[in-house]
């Protein structure tokens, strides 16, 4: 099918796609590939085996998965424990405010206050809250999105998909930060319409991985000693083809999350995303551009955050990509 | 080859009218709700003439398709509009401002071009060894880095700190000043602007070189006599570069739209920091008119960028003719 | 007069994580001037790796060289420094590879690469080695060479690029040329015009040629000398009409049975060697052969046959070399010393 961007840019983008997201140590590859015999016999049962025996050896994907977990964990129970051992996030008290402010870290404020005497530490923590919410809510969409499109286009073909596939066209010619700035720019600041552009924004991509595996899959070899074996389309997509189309929507959607974290930061960071009072990494990151040298903790803690919990879906989705022995190639 | 261009540039115009149309589509209110003459306005309270003037003047009553006719024509000729804040015409700030851009973004790929390239080939060529290891983990990490957040590392350590240990220290805001040459203005954001591309050149060096070194070819080169080292610069790296090269030309495109953030965190008076204020002061006509004028850069380059890859690869230059 | 090629006993082993892989095992042979040498076994067999360590281009982590020789001309070429060793590679001693198609560098003209040894071991200019290469070409029958070398490797046929390699592989007059399967990844039309190239060069050139094949017919008619071989050991070496007409060894009568032959009137089928050969970190006890040979006795258990000379030249790593009546499958005859098995083409 025609697209703007020729098999080769595909190919291009594909190697961009595969060396950013090759493994960490390209140590020993997954084992061999089930043979035709698992295929036909049951490849999501075996496959889901083989690929969670394989995670668990990559030790790195684990640490990321270990620091997801808690992270999670951490924000889902905020509410029960920070305000009390470290501070509300965003009510300020205005009596003791002045005294309060800027303190550098110590037991009682283990990341110091900011500028307005709120306990940086609690303020990250509510902070990872919008992180999450937005990058997994942006992702779903995307995802969402993105499946039907991508079906739509690989499934019925013809106009249908090259309109689609035209139109993903026309979003990819967007630098993606500049798009996603106007968009907010236009739809009005705020934590739902950030996640609503991000998702938005993704459909594309995962359409797009998702309709090549679907085509590749439809020519490969196992489906069509399937039919032989007088196995009806029904079978033939749920057992075979979906197993196999899924993965690479899986590592793609992991470390999509990781870059939905990210844009959710800049907007935030540029003023367009949550807005404060509310907590945000992005934007504890604005305010503390004018205190940096007296204040560096205001900086330094929710960088880290963001650093850490991106990289933890950045390896994640490595090791999902080598147990699930994804080759994100057409 | 000839063709090939041919057929590319037409590719490239209905994606452009695309892209039009959805930024047509963005700053029309109906769609993206609101009233048209707020957008302009703001939220200040008007009187009825001016209200009306607004209208009249920007064509706000007429049905969607004759606005979106004049905005091509306009488009065609050059016109993105007025300015609703600065009464310049757009094209004139944008002039004014796209060279600093320029500047910035030609910085930051040389030192791309020059360390990712570099630090893939170690890494290759070395495969496994603690230099390896710390190239392919700390491109992870790089990837993983806020690229504003870096910005504002560097400026704390190596321009506000320095100070204040009295070392020599590097400017972190604006584009010149008394105390600091032209040039070192430059250091500090264009490091940062680079950072993450470098390590997805980096990578994408390591992968396709590793991939070259595996090849057949190789082999046949080392069996005339050429030594290790010649065998990888004259055999490995002419195949190995042409995907990394490519990957250069569409990242001086990507990057056109990331200056945005690092522009702000420096003070960089360039497009992207001229975006933001004008989202700031509800300037949409430099809004979009900067925003078009980045996606055709960007299409421009990923043209030429495909030009140059079919002149690169001799498979494609010169068509199968096996007789 | 030393031999030009002296190989001495020679063992390569590859150290994985894996085990020992005895890719190598014991090779031994010499090569005259104007001599061939058909290297015949199955995929995995050690033939290519033998090769590829007298080129000294295996690598040496993972792999090396335990013990035996290499002697070029009475010289030790392990001995080398690695400088003098590149001075031999594709100057004196030449190899062509398997896979014409991806044995070209794909961004360079085919020109330009025949003229690349020229220009590192004769110190030829642009031109000069240019219009050698060009000529190269014509010899190889190549025709219009001239525009020829202009093109890029992906505008020859199959055929024309192993022309094209031999070529390369003949720039600097070479005392030794390794063919490494040359035919095997060619229709068969061509693969008879390649080998005929081969042998009118030696003829003019009196080089010597060190031809690897899994097909006992392709060297048929070129080989003079024979060493088959096994699992990284040869089994059998000697004169090659010896080898043909008399096989002292139960692998080298497996292959001559398994070529299909149109003497035979039989419709029967062909009689493949059953089996599969070992992994060579798990060899089996004693002779590695014995699992799928139909002669195995108990003693072939207990220890590694040695290769041992026979008659005239003539050796067998087999313990009962001599003394078996080889079955013939096809006509269920006792074939031995029996003109007639000659292998098909």
């Amino acid at each position: 099918m025609m697209s703007y961007f020729t098999h080769r840019d595909e190919k291009r983008r594909q190697v961009a796609l595969e060396a950013v997201s090759s493994t960490v140590v390209d140590g020993s590859g997954p084992e061999g590939p089930a043979g035709p015999e698992d295929a036909l016999a049951g490849p999501a049962r075996s496959l889901r085996a083989d690929a969670i025996r394989r995670l668990k050896k990559n030790k790195l994907a684990v640490a990321g998965l270990i620091w997801i977990i808690i992270i999670i964990l951490i924000a889902i129970t905020a509410d029960l424990w920070v305000p009390r051992w470290l501070g509300d996030p965003v009510a300020i008290d205005s009596t003791t405010a002045a005294e309060r402010m800027l303190l550098s870290p110590s037991t009682e404020h283990p990341f110091g206050t900011d500028k307005l005497g709120r306990d940086v530490a609690s303020r990250v923590i509510y902070g990872a809250r919008v992180s999450l919410m937005v990058g997994v809510l942006a992702v779903a969409i995307a995802v969402i999105l993105g499946l039907i499109m991508g079906a739509l286009a690989a499934y019925y073909g013809g106009l249908w998909d090259a309109i689609i596939m035209r139109t993903a066209d026309v979003f990819f010619a967007f630098p993606y930060i500049l798009f996603a700035i106007v968009l907010i720019a236009l739809l009005g600041p705020g934590f739902q319409n950030v996640f609503i552009a991000i998702g938005v924004l993704g459909w594309p991509s995962i359409a797009r991985v998702f309709r090549s595996s679907i085509l590749s899959v439809k020519e490969n070899e196992y489906v069509d000693a399937a039919r032989a074996m007088g196995a009806s389309t029904r079978r033939i997509l749920i057992r075979h083809i979906m197993p196999n189309a899924v993965a690479p929507i899986i590592v793609y959607a992991t470390m999509s999350v990781g870059g939905a974290i990210l844009t959710e930061a800049a907007l935030s960071f540029l003023g367009m995303g949550v807005q404060p009072p509310d907590p945000s990494w992005g934007n504890m990151l604005n305010d503390a551009q004018s205190f940096m040298l007296t204040a560096p903790w205001m900086m330094i803690y929710p960088g880290v955050a963001i650093l850490t919990t991106v990289l933890a879906f950045v390896l994640l989705g490595d090791g999902l990509r080598d147990a699930l022995d994804v080759k994100l190639k057409e | 080859m000839i063709k090939y261009i041919v057929r590319r540039i037409l590719q490239m115009i209905p994606v452009f009218i695309g892209v039009t149309i959805i930024l047509f589509i963005l700053r029309t209110p109906g769609v993206v709700g609101g009233d048209p003459v707020r957008m302009i306005t703001g939220e200040r309270a008007i009187s009825e003439t001016l209200y009306n003037q607004i209208v009249e003047r920007y064509g706000l009553d007429e049905p969607f398709y004759v606005q979106y006719a004049t905005y091509l024509n306009d488009l065609v000729h050059g016109d993105l509009g007025q300015s609703y804040q600065k009464s310049r015409p757009v094209t004139e700030i944008l002039w004014d401002k796209f060279p600093n851009t320029l500047r910035l973004a030609i910085a930051a790929i040389i030192i791309e071009m020059f360390f990712g390239i570099l630090a893939g080939i170690i890494s290759a060529v070395k495969r496994y060894s603690f230099w390896d290891v710390l190239v392919t983990l700390s491109t992870s990490v790089l990837v993983s880095l806020p690229v504003f957040w870096l910005g504002m590392l560097l400026q704390l350590l190596f321009g506000l700190k320095f100070k204040e240990w009295g070392l020599p220290f590097l400017p972190i805001s604006g584009m010149s000043s008394q105390r600091h040459p032209d040039i070192v203005h430059l250091i500090l954001p264009s490091i940062t602007l680079a950072s993450v591309s470098t390590a997805y050149a980096a990578r994408i060096m390591r992968s396709q070189l590793l991939e070259v070194m595996n090849q057949d070819y190789m082999r046949t080169a080392a069996a005339k006599g050429l030594s290790r080292g010649g065998v990888i610069w004259r055999h490995g790296m002419k195949n190995a570069m042409i995907p990394v090269v490519t990957y250069f030309g569409l990242d001086l495109g990507a990057m056109m739209g990331g200056t945005v953030l690092t522009e702000t965190v420096f003070n960089w008076p360039g497009v992207g920091f001229e975006i933001f204020h004008a989202i700031g002061q509800r300037d949409w006509p430099v809004v979009m008119g900067a925003t078009i004028i980045i996606v055709f850069i960007v299409m421009i380059l990923n043209l030429l960028v495909d030009i140059s890859y079919a002149f690169l690869d001799p498979r494609i230059r010169y068509g199968r003719q096996v007789t | 007069m030393a031999p030009l090629l002296e190989v001495d006993d020679l063992h390569m082993h590859f150290f994985t994580r894996d085990g020992v892989v005895k890719a190598c095992d014991g090779v031994s042979f010499t090569l005259e001037a104007g001599r061939t040498l058909g290297v015949v076994g199955e995929s995995g067999s050690g033939k290519s790796v033998t090769a590829m360590t007298i080129m000294r281009l295996i690598p040496e982590p993972p792999g090396k060289v335990v013990s035996g020789d290499i002697r070029f001309k009475g010289e030790s070429i392990l001995a080398m420094g690695e400088k003098e060793q590149r001075k031999l590679r594709g100057d004196r001693i030449a190899m062509i590879f398997q896979d014409p198609m991806t044995s070209l560098n794909p961004v360079y003209r085919v020109g330009q690469q025949i003229a690349e040894p020229l220009r590192l071991h004769k110190g030829m200019t642009r031109k000069e080695s240019w219009a050698a290469a060009v000529e190269l070409l014509d010899r190889v029958g190549i025709p219009q060479a001239e525009e020829r070398a202009r093109n890029y490797p992906h505008e020859f046929s199959g055929g024309m690029r192993q022309r094209a390699m031999i070529a390369m592989a003949l720039a600097c007059g070479p005392d030794i040329l390794i063919a490494d399967e040359p035919t095997t990844a060619l229709d068969v039309t061509i693969q008879a015009q390649i080998l005929e190239l081969m042998q009118e060069i030696q003829q003019r050139t009196e080089s010597a040629i060190i031809m690897i094949t899994h097909d006992l017919g392709v060297v048929a008619d070129m080989a003079d000398h024979i060493m088959v071989m096994y699992a990284g050991k040869p089994v059998e070496y000697g004169p090659s009409d010896e080898v043909f007409y008399n096989p002292l060894h139960p692998y080298t009568w497996g292959l001559l049975e398994s070529l299909p032959r149109h003497d035979v009137d039989d419709k029967g089928a062909l009689c493949p060697i059953n089996g599969q050969p070992p992994s060579l970190i798990n060899l089996p006890p004693g002779c590695a052969f014995n699992p799928r040979c139909a002669y195995a006795r108990p003693e072939c258990l207990e220890a590694i046959p040695p290769l041992v000379e026979i008659e005239n030249g003539h050796s067998s790593a087999c313990l009962f070399a001599g003394d078996i009546d080889f079955i013939c499958q096809f006509e269920n005859r006792v074939k031995r010393g029996d003109a007639g098995t000659g292998a098909g083409e």
